[in-house]
């Protein structure tokens, strides 16, 4: 992924700034946001030439979303869990770039529940108990829909 | 040589980017509901002596804005007084003539009531007596029934006598004009005399006995033995007791302001020399800017 073409680069930011978007303008519908948060950070975060950069976005995303649900009386833990999961997913395709569908699509599963608990910590840490809600169950059942873009985004450039 | 993986070199400073990321949104989510409050406190305390001092600027504002407010006030309706001052100042001018002539006309309508006598008012209209031979002109003459030598009082004393008549106009012969005589008496012995005009304000009597004591200020009435005037009105106060061969001589200072009146009272023609007062009291007149 550090190989990237800076045409890539900016395409890849206009994806996550529509992902943002679109993330904000779904704050009516919980489960369509947590689909699209998950996306963003296992999905086109980890695919910036730089982690910085990329969990960046990230933690924006947990930001805007946070900032949209205008539940929490603390914001800011799930742009921490955003964070973390960013960072893991990223460093995992430095690890084991991937090669096979099925076992991407798997990763992302692990990826997906990990992702959620660690917004949930973050979260509870942040604001104490609170209810976790459908959004995680229905990102994770979309893994394969969304994990397939995600493939095509993280195979090698001559595997595209 | 291979770079170290946390120096100072382009992926040492992004991961110090990521960590210092991380570590900020994590300081971020610990200081969180619990310890925010603490926080917050602490915020709140560290806060307190800027909160005061704006608290002390918005008052010394609010406090400024009330002055400069009050201020302004202050100024319009100093401004406000200071025409309506002006106003009354020129009304009070502009009236000043009529007040003092309502107050004179007052003044000599409670003498008139105090006066058993037919009396009729009279206006100066013009007054000569700095003149030689000068003196007074009324606004009446024989139209209206005026005769020589009627008597001419004001509510200070004696003025004179009318001492020639035409249609619409009367001359009025001042007491001190020095073809003046009327006779007097003093107040204390009763002896009487003539007062004879020496000048302005003033007068002599004649004919008072060497054996009469007569005191400076003591006041000098008429007597009525010149058929002019009844017994009894003030015609001024002896200022000065000159002994003579035969006689006294006696300086007065006429009561009436001659240079002052414009009102006047005239006595009926040859009225009786003891006129007895009202028996009951004149009614009590209004009197102008009382209660």
């Amino acid at each position: 992924m550090n190989s990237q073409p800076t045409s890539t680069s900016f395409r890849l930011v206009l994806f996550v700034l529509l992902n943002l978007g679109l993330i904000y303008h779904a704050a009516p519908w919980p489960m369509v946001q947590a689909v699209l948060n998950t996306f963003l950070v296992l999905a086109l975060a980890p695919e910036f030439r730089s982690l910085l950069i990329g969990g960046f976005w990230a933690a924006l995303a947990g930001w805007v979303l946070e900032g949209t649900l205008r539940a929490y009386p603390h914001l800011g833990g799930t742009a921490l869990g955003n964070l973390t999961t960013t960072l893991i997913a990223g460093w995992a395709l430095i690890q084991w770039p991937p090669s096979e569908r099925k076992a991407f699509l798997g990763r992302l599963a692990a990826l997906a529940l990990l992702h959620t608990v660690l917004v949930h910590g973050a979260v509870r840490i942040a604001c104490g108990p609170h209810a976790w809600g459908w959004g995680w169950l229905v990102a994770l059942a979309t893994v394969p829909l969304w994990g397939r873009l995600a493939f095509k985004l993280h195979r090698p450039l001559h595997r595209r | 040589m291979r770079e170290r993986a946390w120096g100072w070199n382009p992926s040492g400073r992004r991961r110090w980017g990521i960590l210092a990321l991380w570590l900020l949104h994590v300081l971020w989510v610990v200081m969180g509901r619990g310890p925010a409050t603490r926080w917050q406190n602490l915020l709140g305390v560290l806060s307190r002596p800027s909160q005061a001092l704006s608290g002390h600027l918005e008052s010394w504002k609010h406090q400024r804005a009330q002055r400069i407010g009050n201020h302004q006030a202050a100024a319009i309706e100093i401004q406000n007084l200071r025409q309506r001052v002006e106003y009354l100042q020129k009304t009070a001018i502009a009236d000043a003539q009529k007040n003092s002539e309502a107050e004179e006309a007052i003044r000599l309508l409670g003498l008139k009531r105090a006066l058993p006598l037919e009396t009729q008012g009279a206006r100066i209209i013009a007054n000569l007596r700095n003149a030689p031979f000068g003196g007074m002109v009324l606004d009446q003459g024989a139209d209206l029934r005026l005769v020589q030598d009627q008597g001419v009082i004001c509510p200070e004393g004696v003025v004179g006598r009318v001492w020639s008549v035409t249609f619409q106009q009367a001359s009025v012969l001042p007491l001190d004009s020095f073809n003046a005589s009327t006779g007097v008496m003093l107040a204390r012995s009763r002896a009487t005399g003539v007062l004879q005009g020496v000048g302005p304000g003033k007068a002599e009597i004649r004919y008072i006995g060497r054996q009469e004591v007569v005191q400076v200020g003591e006041p000098v009435f008429t007597s009525g033995l010149d058929r002019v005037f009844p017994r009894g009105l003030l015609v001024g106060y002896v200022s000065a007791v000159k002994p003579r061969d035969l006689e006294l001589n006696l300086e007065v200072t006429i009561a009436a302001p001659l240079d002052r009146v414009h009102l006047v009272l005239l006595l009926p023609p040859k009225p009786p020399i003891q006129v007895q007062p009202p028996s009951t009291p004149p009614a009590q007149l209004p009197v102008r800017g009382g209660k």
